[in-house]
């Protein structure tokens, strides 16, 4: 059992390269895939965003698809659609990717019109009007979540002096403030070549480099003095502590603890973190669930994730229960994690814990789109490695090392608390 | 059809494979007064069956770095492992003795209970939710897919161990099929049926009367009512304009879901463009018509806030309206044609999906190659053919709202002035 085939150890075939100005390429073999992905990247997350310009970043992943100096609105999507594909895009904190999903045969088109739209969007004043409602009505819609508002009080109080404590989506004032013209400076300042990465994974044409090499992206000048493009990895400053808060509409209350981790270059220590939140809260035989949910059963669920970022991740630990037992609940979590570091797992809990986290790696590696995010984010933030590298990294991490350097950062004390109740009906 | 068929899907994979159980029967079969008997059950089968307690089975699963999990549907139970082709030998005797040997201890039984009551209530936190829970109450209340396979909370809170002990006797005996997709032995068909809880299997003779057969009956109750309204104090008001159609083997079923591809597939779909390109009205926009093995679902939707919420309505019930009078384009049909064959190949990228869809398939007793038919046929539906097919099952809609108060009832009250033309369409 668990001996790992070949095939795993090898993963899908990677090829990168640089364009002459800086922009990144990678393609990934993945000849059995029916649909090909096509994923630009860029470094123009709603960190970028200056003073004012509060969610500019993901505004302008909206504009972008309405059109640009050869695509008229509306077009690109008709075009990629009657080819049986699919786009779509994401904002995040640090970037931003828009991807196409496409048979085989459509893919030269299809890495035309997707750099076109994104490198030359046309931004017009009626347009922007217009979609600025559409991100207005996203922000309703994500306001009526009661989870969605108890995570952003999470980054808000623990990063409260950086960008990443911002909301993604910006708010009403800062929105219905700017204007197309300060999106122009945006997209001029932020979407340059050394900023930017495209990745391809699935069925490859044999000619591919020279479709990319002769494409628009790489006629696109490289703007080597651009301040705002480069950042710094420096660790940025978290808030502990712990706040109780009452939510709207909310019917079971939520403990949320939070930890800052290192930024994601760091891999050795992602890695740590990553078999560490296995091993507490990933399954039924993890020390949360099996304490908090099958023993105690005082939770409705309870599970750890790791947001990994450019300048320091986060990892958080949510507990769903009756409002009755939160004081039970946080008080058995924080034992939990007390104890964690008065002695080491035992073997068997670190062989299982690296066994999840193989397997999600392996799993994550079917699809093209999964394989192009990946692939396409490394090397973005310059990260060029074989698929199943951070693997290497697991040998680094005995029990006793697990204890010394990770469970030790994940103690209450370090970590800011969130203690969300459903708010009582006047 | 044998009690367990298995069908095997060599796909060239990273060492992985998927295999689906489907066993014919879920909440729809949930017998009155034990709404959610079906999930209840599902979610206790990995909690120790055959040779292995609760504790072991997590172990090895888990130990394995595998996934496997039973979920309930409507139609039916679908019992999920995705895992290393070599662990393959070791994992799928648990698969059969769930089936088979399940132990249903009653403090597991009691565990799972009171999660699912949590979640049921837990459901309430979202206004999309809420919409669609009370919509599903107008057009379906009373009939077999009338309440969410998770159960209603009442009869959760009554459910009993003999029950449970009940129906997993019946369960044995129903029509399954087993896909296994991925990577795998060469061997794997004989160890399977060579293995002892699949080999008790195959010995038992299925139910001879299969309950959808005998019992399933979706004639609701006739009623004048043709809204719904959920007050929330939400800063959008969720619309939502659907009926109950047909069984994914109807012959018109193709028409209807090219129809789904035309108003709501993509970014160039008509709702799409409508409400959200053209006036901004709504983010969140679109269809759902699930594959049901009876009378589907078809239901459009938009969240809005309240002061363009009239303005959405209409323009739903004009999209609907459109679908019943006037025939597609040949440009608009060529497009709801690509994309349901782009739909197609979307939904079966990885081994899990297409598993899932072959058990789905064989499970319905349809043709296992009936995905390839489709794109033959609908090669040759016109676009009269659709307008024909929305005609017979699109023609009484009913609507579920969910938002503050006084902008649902003005809605509410629009809906009413014109309800009755609207259906004379």
């Amino acid at each position: 059992m668990n001996s790992i085939p070949e095939k795993f150890i090898n993963g899908p075939k990677v090829k990168n390269w640089s364009l002459h100005n800086g922009a990144e390429c990678v393609v990934t073999s993945m000849p059995e895939a029916s649909l090909t992905c096509i994923d630009l990247w860029c470094k123009a997350g709603s960190s970028y965003e200056e003073n004012g310009e509060e969610g500019i970043a993901h505004f302008l992943e909206h504009m972008i698809f309405k059109g640009s100096d050869q695509i008229k609105e509306g077009e690109f999507d008709l075009r990629i659609e009657a080819l049986g594909g699919s786009s779509n895009a994401a904002t995040g904190l640090d970037d931003v990717h828009f991807y196409v999903l496409v048979p085989p045969h459509a893919i030269e088109k299809a890495i035309d019109l997707l750099i076109n739209l994104v490198l030359s969007p046309c931004l017009k004043e009626k347009a922007y009007s217009l979609e600025r409602e559409v991100v207005l009505e996203e922000i309703a819609q994500q306001s009526d979540q009661p989870d969605e508002q108890i995570f952003q009080m999470v980054l808000e109080n623990c990063w409260k002096k950086h960008p990443y404590g911002k909301p993604i989506l910006g708010n009403e004032n800062s929105l219905r403030r700017s204007n197309a013209n300060a999106m122009k400076k945006f997209h001029e300042r932020l979407y340059i070549a050394k900023n930017i990465a495209l990745a391809i994974a699935g069925k490859i044409p044999s000619d591919i480099e020279n479709i990319i090499n002769k494409s628009e992206l790489s006629k696109l000048p490289n703007y080597k003095e651009s301040p705002s493009s480069v950042k710094g990895y420096e660790t940025i400053p978290f808030e502990t502590g712990r706040k109780e808060v009452e939510v709207k509409r909310l019917e079971s209350a939520r403990i949320i603890m939070a930890w800052p981790i290192p930024c994601a270059n760091d891999q050795n220590s992602i890695m740590g973190f990553d078999l560490a939140t296995s091993l507490l809260g990933e399954g039924r035989r993890s020390r949360l669930v099996y304490k908090l949910r099958e023993e105690l059963q005082i939770v409705e669920s309870i599970d750890m994730d790791i947001t990994t970022l450019e300048q320091s991740g986060l990892i958080m630990l949510e507990a769903c229960c009756l409002e009755k037992d939160v004081k039970e609940v946080e008080y058995c979590i924080n034992q939990i994690l007390t104890e964690s570091i008065l002695t080491s797992p035992t073997k068997k809990e670190t062989e299982r814990a690296k066994q999840l986290v193989r397997t999600g790696l392996y799993f994550s590696l079917e699809v093209p789109s999964q394989v192009a995010a990946l692939t396409g984010s490394q090397i973005l933030w310059e990260r060029y490695q074989p698929l199943l590298e951070p693997l290497d990294h697991m040998n680094y991490w005995s029990s006793d090392m697990l204890c010394k350097e990770v469970f030790n950062q994940l103690q209450p004390e370090r970590s800011f608390t969130l203690i969300a109740r459903p708010q009582q009906e006047e | 059809m044998a009690p367990l068929k298995i069908l095997l899907d060599s796909r060239n994979t990273p060492g992985i494979a998927a295999v689906k159980i489907w066993i014919r029967e879920g909440s729809r079969a949930d017998p009155y007064g034990q709404k959610g008997v079906h999930q209840l059950l599902g979610s206790i089968l990995t909690r120790g069956c055959g040779p292995y307690s609760n504790l072991e089975v997590a172990d090895i699963i888990e130990g394995c770095g595998a996934s496997m999990r039973c979920d309930t549907y409507e139609d039916g139970f679908l019992l999920s492992l995705k895992c290393s082709a070599e662990d393959q030998s070791t994992l799928l005797p648990i698969i059969g003795w769930m089936i088979t040997a399940p132990h249903l201890e009653p403090n597991q039984i009691n565990l799972e209970r009171e999660l699912c009551l949590q979640i049921l209530n837990r459901q309430k936190e979202s206004p999309f939710c809420q919409a669609f829970n009370s919509w599903r109450k107008l057009v379906y209340d009373k009939t077999p897919y009338g309440h969410d396979p998770l159960g209603r909370q009442d009869d959760v809170r009554k459910i009993t161990r003999t029950n449970l002990v009940n129906l997993s006797k019946e369960f044995i005996r129903r029509e399954k099929v087993l896909v296994v997709s991925g990577s795998f032995s060469e061997t794997i068909l004989q160890e399977i049926q060579e293995l002892e809880p699949f080999a008790r299997l195959t010995s038992i003779e299925t139910g001879k009367e299969s309950l959808s057969k005998t019992k399933l009956d979706f004639r609701a109750k006739p009623s004048k009512q043709s809204v719904i309204l959920q007050n929330q104090e939400t800063s959008q008001v969720v619309i939502m304009l659907g009926q109950k159609t047909i069984s994914h083997s109807h012959p018109d079923d193709i028409a209807l879901r090219l129809l789904a591809c035309h108003l709501g597939v993509g970014m160039s779909s008509l709702l799409f463009k409508r409400l959200r390109e053209d006036n901004a009205l709504a983010y969140d926009v679109g269809v759902y018509h699930p594959i049901r093995e009876y009378k589907s679902p078809f239901v459009i939707h938009a969240s809005t806030s309240k002061e363009k919420a009239l303005l959405s309505l209409k323009l739903l019930l004009k999209s609907w309206e459109e679908i019943l009078k006037e025939p597609l384009s040949d440009q608009e049909i060529a497009l709801a044609r690509a994309k349901f064959k782009g739909n197609l190949a979307h939904n079966s990228q990885t081994i899990s999906q297409r598993a899932e869809r072959k058990a789905q398939l064989i499970g319905f007793n349809m043709s296992e190659s009936h995905d390839a038919e489709s794109l033959e046929e609908i090669k040759y539906i016109s676009s009269q053919a659709l307008v024909e097919s929305a005609r017979r099952h699109l023609q009484n809609p009913l609507l579920s709202l969910c938002g503050p108060e006084m902008t649902i009832k003005e809605l509410a009250g629009y809906w009413n002035d014109h309800y009755e033309s609207f259906r004379s369409v």
